[in-house]
C-alpha cells in the first residue's frame, strides 16, 4: 500500500521537475554564459524521483502486496524471489517504468560526461530529452501506471508466465532498454546540433561514444533475447524474422550505419545531412518499437496486453516527435560548402557509403516485411504471412559483395586510394572458393548458394585474419567486430547445413535406432518445486563413434498461472550442441521426443560477443581531437 | 602450414558429418513455411502444439499422395487462407512488398554513384 503511494507521488515529482527544467533551460539558454545549477539538480532529482518510484515498485513485488494491480497481475507468492523481482520489467507498466528509469539516468549522464562541449549544445540536448521524457511520464501516469490499487486486497496473484521466468530474459529486457534508451540521447543532439550548426568534427568525435555505446548494449541484448528463444522456446532456432525480433533488428541496423558513417563525419566533416537523418531514424525506430510491442498490433509473446489507447498515445507522440525533427531539419540544417564535393570512386568514403547502402537495404526488407502485412490487413482486410523465407530471399543476395566490401572496404585510405596488393586480395578470394567448394561439395541441395555465401564469409574471415598479422594495433575494433561479422555467417550457415534431428514418439522402455543413433528411453521421474510440478525423461543416446551420453529433458507444469513449458536438455561443446526436447501427447503414454544435434551453435553466441568486443575496443580506445 | 593443416582437418570433419543429411528435406522444407494458426510467432515445424502435429500428418500425406510442393500450398491456402503461408506468394497484393526494397536499394544506388567521380582532378 504505502510504497504503492510513493511510487505513485514520485512519478508526479518527476513529472514536475521535468517542466521546471524546460523552464530553466529555455532561461538559461537565453543567458548562456555558465550552466545554471538548477538544470543539473534537477536533472538529479528528477533521475531521484524515478529510481525512488521505481524502488517502490521492486519493493511491492518483493513483498508480493497484491493491492497493486501490476504485483496482482504479474506475480504470485510461491515465485521465487529472484523471480518476483525480474518481474518487475516482465511486464508492460513495469518495462516502461524501466525505459524512464535509463531515459532519467542517461539524461544525468550526458550532463555530467558534457563538461567539454558548448553550453547551448548541452542546454538544447536536455530540453530535446527533457520533450521526450515528459511523453513517457504522461503515457505512463496516463494509461500505464505501475501503482493502480485494486480493493479488496486479492489473497493471490496471477502469476508471471512461466517462459519469463528464466534468468537471461530477467537481464534481457535491462540491457536492450539501455541501447535503445542511448538513441534517444543520439537523438536529442543530433537535432541540438542541428539547431546550432554544430554537426562537425568534433561533435562526431563527442558522440560516437553514445553511438558505441548503445550499440554495443542492443547487441547483447539482441545476443541475449536470441539465447534465450534457443533454449527456453524448445525448437532449436535462434532467429525466426519474427516481428519482435525485427523491432529490435531494426535500430541495430539502422545504428550500425550510423556508426560507420559517422567516421566520415568524423575525418573529413560531409555527409551531415545523412548524419541527422539516420540519428533521428534509429531513435524513431527504437520507439516505432515500442509502439509494435505495446500496442498489441504484433502477435507475440511480447504482447503483454492488447490496449488501442496505449497504442493511440505511443502514435501520436512517435508522430510529434517525428515532425519535430522533420521541422528542425528542414529550418535549420545548413549543408557545408564542402559537401558537394564528390568522392573518389576508391576511397575509404566510397567504402562506408557502400556500407550504408546495403545496410539501409538490409533496413528496409526488414521494416517492409514486418509493417507491410500490417498495413495490407488494414487496407484490404487480407492476412499475409512474412516469414523466413521472404527475409532470406531477400537478403541472401545482397550479402555475398556486402561481405566483399567488408573485407575490402577497410584497407582503403580516406580521400584517395589504390590497392596495394591486388593478387593478394585475389588470391585469398579464389583460395576461398576452393575451401567453401570442398565444405559443401556433397550437398545437392542449394549448392550454389551456400557455396557463395560461405565463399563470402570466408573471404572476410582470411582477409581479416590476415589483417590482424599485417597491421598489428591499427583499427582493431574494426577488425574484431569485421572478425566477428565473418564468423557469425560462417556459422550459422554451418549450423544451417550441417544440422541433423531425429524427431519420434517414444514411450518408457522403448528404443529407437536409426543409421548413426541409438535412442533409449530409460525412465520418466516426477518432482515437486516451489512453484512447477517437473517431469524428467531420462534418454540414453549412443552414436557409432562417440561415447554414450545421458539427457534428462524436463517438462514444466507451472501453477500459477498453469502452463506448460518444456526445458530443453543441451549439451554444449565447442563442436556441435547436442539439443533433446520432450513434449506431450495428448491422452497417450507416448512422448514426443526431438533430439537435435547443431554444430557451431555457440560459435554463433561467441561471433556476437566477438562483435560487441569490438565495439569495446572502440569505445575505450583513447582518440585525441585533431 | 600449421594453419593449414588445420583447416584441411576442419574440411575432412565435415565431409564425415555428411552422413547427417536428412532424407525428407521437402517435408521439412514445406513445414518450415506453415504457420502454426495456433502459436504465438512459430512454424508448424517448431511446434508441437495439436495443430502442428495434425498439419504435420497432413502433410505427409499429401506428399505421399504425390503431390507437388505448390500442390501442398495451395491446397493449405484454400483451407486456412494466405496467413498459413511463411513466404508470400507474389501478387496483386505483394508486389510492393517484394520490390519496394529492392526499388529502394536501386534508388540507393543512383545517388551514390552520382557523387563518384572515377578519375582523380
Amino acid at each position: 500500500m504505502l510504497s504503492s503511494s510513493i511510487g505513485y507521488y514520485a512519478l508526479i515529482l518527476g513529472l514536475i521537475s521535468s517542466l521546471f527544467l524546460i523552464y530553466f533551460c529555455i532561461l538559461n539558454f537565453r543567458d548562456h554564459k555558465y550552466l545554471n545549477t538548477k538544470i543539473l539538480s534537477f536533472t538529479f532529482f528528477q533521475f531521484l524521483f524515478v529510481i525512488t518510484s521505481f524502488i517502490s515498485l521492486i519493493v511491492s513485488f518483493a513483498l508480493s502486496d497484491f493491492s497493486n494491480e501490476t504485483v496482482f497481475n504479474n506475480s504470485h507468492t510461491t515465485k521465487p524471489i529472484f523471480y518476483k523481482i525480474a518481474g518487475v520489467w516482465g511486464n508492460h507498466e513495469g518495462s516502461l517504468l524501466l525505459w524512464l528509469l535509463v531515459l532519467t539516468l542517461f539524461t544525468l549522464i550526458f550532463l555530467l560526461k558534457t563538461k567539454e562541449q558548448p553550453l547551448k549544445y548541452r542546454i538544447l540536448t536536455i530540453l530535446f530529452q527533457q520533450i521526450i521524457i515528459i511523453g513517457f511520464f504522461i503515457f505512463i501516469i496516463k494509461t500505464s501506471s505501475p501503482f493502480n490499487y485494486i480493493f479488496p486486497t486479492p489473497k493471490e496473484g496471477l502469476g508471471l508466465n512461466p517462459i519469463l521466468q528464466d534468468p537471461i530474459l530477467a537481464i534481457h529486457p535491462p540491457i536492450l532498454y539501455l541501447g535503445y534508451v542511448g538513441s534517444s540521447i543520439i537523438f536529442s543532439s543530433a537535432l541540438a546540433a542541428t539547431v546550432l550548426s554544430f554537426i562537425n568534427n568534433n561533435w562526431a568525435f563527442h558522440i560516437k561514444k553514445w553511438v558505441l555505446a548503445s550499440w554495443i548494449f542492443l547487441t547483447l541484448g539482441i545476443l541475449l533475447g536470441s539465447v534465450w528463444a534457443y533454449y527456453e522456446l524448445g525448437w532449436g532456432g535462434f532467429w525466426f524474422w519474427d516481428p519482435v525480433e525485427n523491432v529490435s533488428l531494426m535500430p541495430w541496423l539502422a545504428l550500425t550505419t550510423l556508426l560507420h558513417c559517422i567516421l566520415v563525419l568524423q575525418k573529413r566533416s560531409i555527409l551531415t545531412s545523412w548524419v541527422i537523418i539516420l540519428s533521428i531514424s534509429t531513435f524513431t525506430l527504437s520507439m516505432c518499437g515500442t509502439f509494435l510491442v505495446r500496442s498489441g498490433i504484433l502477435n507475440s509473446v511480447h504482447t503483454f496486453a492488447n490496449d488501442p489507447e496505449r497504442g493511440i498515445f505511443i502514435l501520436i507522440f512517435l508522430f510529434s516527435l517525428i515532425i519535430l525533427s522533420i521541422i528542425i531539419f528542414f529550418f535549420f540544417h545548413k549543408r557545408n560548402e564542402s559537401e558537394n564535393e564528390s568522392f573518389f570512386w576508391l576511397s575509404k568514403e566510397t567504402a562506408i557509403l557502400m556500407n550504408n547502402w546495403f545496410m539501409m537495404y538490409f533496413l528496409s526488407v526488414v521494416l517492409i516485411g514486418t509493417v507491410y502485412p500490417i498495413f495490407l490487413d488494414v487496407i484490404t482486410s487480407e492476412k499475409i504471412s512474412v516469414g523466413p523465407p521472404f527475409y532470406h530471399k531477400l537478403i541472401i543476395p545482397f550479402l555475398v559483395p556486402f561481405l566483399i566490401f567488408m573485407a575490402i572496404g577497410p584497407k582503403l585510405r580516406w580521400i584517395k586510394s589504390n590497392f596495394d596488393n591486388k593478387l593478394n586480395l585475389i588470391f585469398v578470394l579464389f583460395f576461398s572458393i576452393l575451401i567453401s567448394f570442398l565444405i559443401v561439395k556433397n550437398f545437392d541441395v542449394n549448392f550454389l548458394i551456400n557455396l557463395t555465401i560461405i565463399s563470402g564469409a570466408l573471404y572476410l574471415f582470411f582477409i581479416t585474419i590476415r589483417d590482424f598479422f599485417i597491421k598489428k594495433n591499427k583499427n582493431n575494433s574494426q577488425k574484431i567486430a569485421h572478425f566477428g561479422f565473418s564468423l557469425l555467417i560462417l556459422s550459422i550457415m554451418f549450423n544451417n547445413i550441417f544440422s541433423s534431428e531425429i524427431i519420434t514418439n517414444l514411450k518408457v522402455g522403448e528404443i529407437l535406432e536409426t543409421s548413426n543413433t541409438k535412442i533409449t528411453f530409460n525412465e520418466v521421474n516426477q518432482k515437486n518445486e516451489k512453484n512447477y510440478k517437473s517431469i524428467i525423461g531420462s534418454f540414453t543416446i549412443e552414436t557409432k563413434n562417440e561415447k554414450t551420453e545421458k539427457f534428462k529433458p524436463e517438462l514444466r507444469i507451472y501453477n500459477q498461472p498453469i502452463t506448460i513449458t518444456s526445458e530443453a536438455d543441451i549439451k554444449t561443446t565447442l563442436v556441435s550442441d547436442k539439443f533433446m526436447t520432450i513434449n506431450v501427447v495428448q491422452n497417450q503414454d507416448y512422448f514426443n521426443v526431438r533430439y537435435q544435434v547443431k554444430p557451431f551453435m555457440i560459435w554463433i553466441w561467441l561471433s556476437v560477443i566477438l562483435i560487441s568486443v569490438g565495439g569495446l575496443v572502440s569505445f575505450f580506445k583513447k582518440e585525441y581531437e585533431k | 602450414m600449421k594453419f593449414f593443416k588445420l583447416l584441411i582437418s576442419f574440411v575432412l570433419i565435415f565431409n564425415l558429418n555428411n552422413t547427417y543429411a536428412n532424407d525428407n528435406d521437402l517435408n521439412h522444407k514445406i513445414i518450415k513455411n506453415l504457420r502454426c494458426l495456433v502459436c504465438q510467432g512459430q512454424s508448424v515445424y517448431d511446434s508441437d502444439s495439436d495443430f502442428a502435429i495434425s498439419l504435420k500428418i497432413v502433410v505427409a500425406n499429401k506428399i505421399n499422395e504425390g503431390l507437388t510442393e505448390k500442390q501442398i500450398y495451395s491446397y493449405l491456402k484454400k483451407k486456412y487462407g494466405e496467413w498459413i503461408l511463411y513466404d508470400p506468394e507474389l501478387n496483386k497484393n505483394t508486389y510492393l512488398l517484394w520490390l519496394l526494397p529492392v526499388l529502394l536499394f536501386l534508388i540507393g544506388g543512383v545517388i551514390i554513384f552520382k557523387r563518384f567521380k572515377i578519375k582523380n582532378k
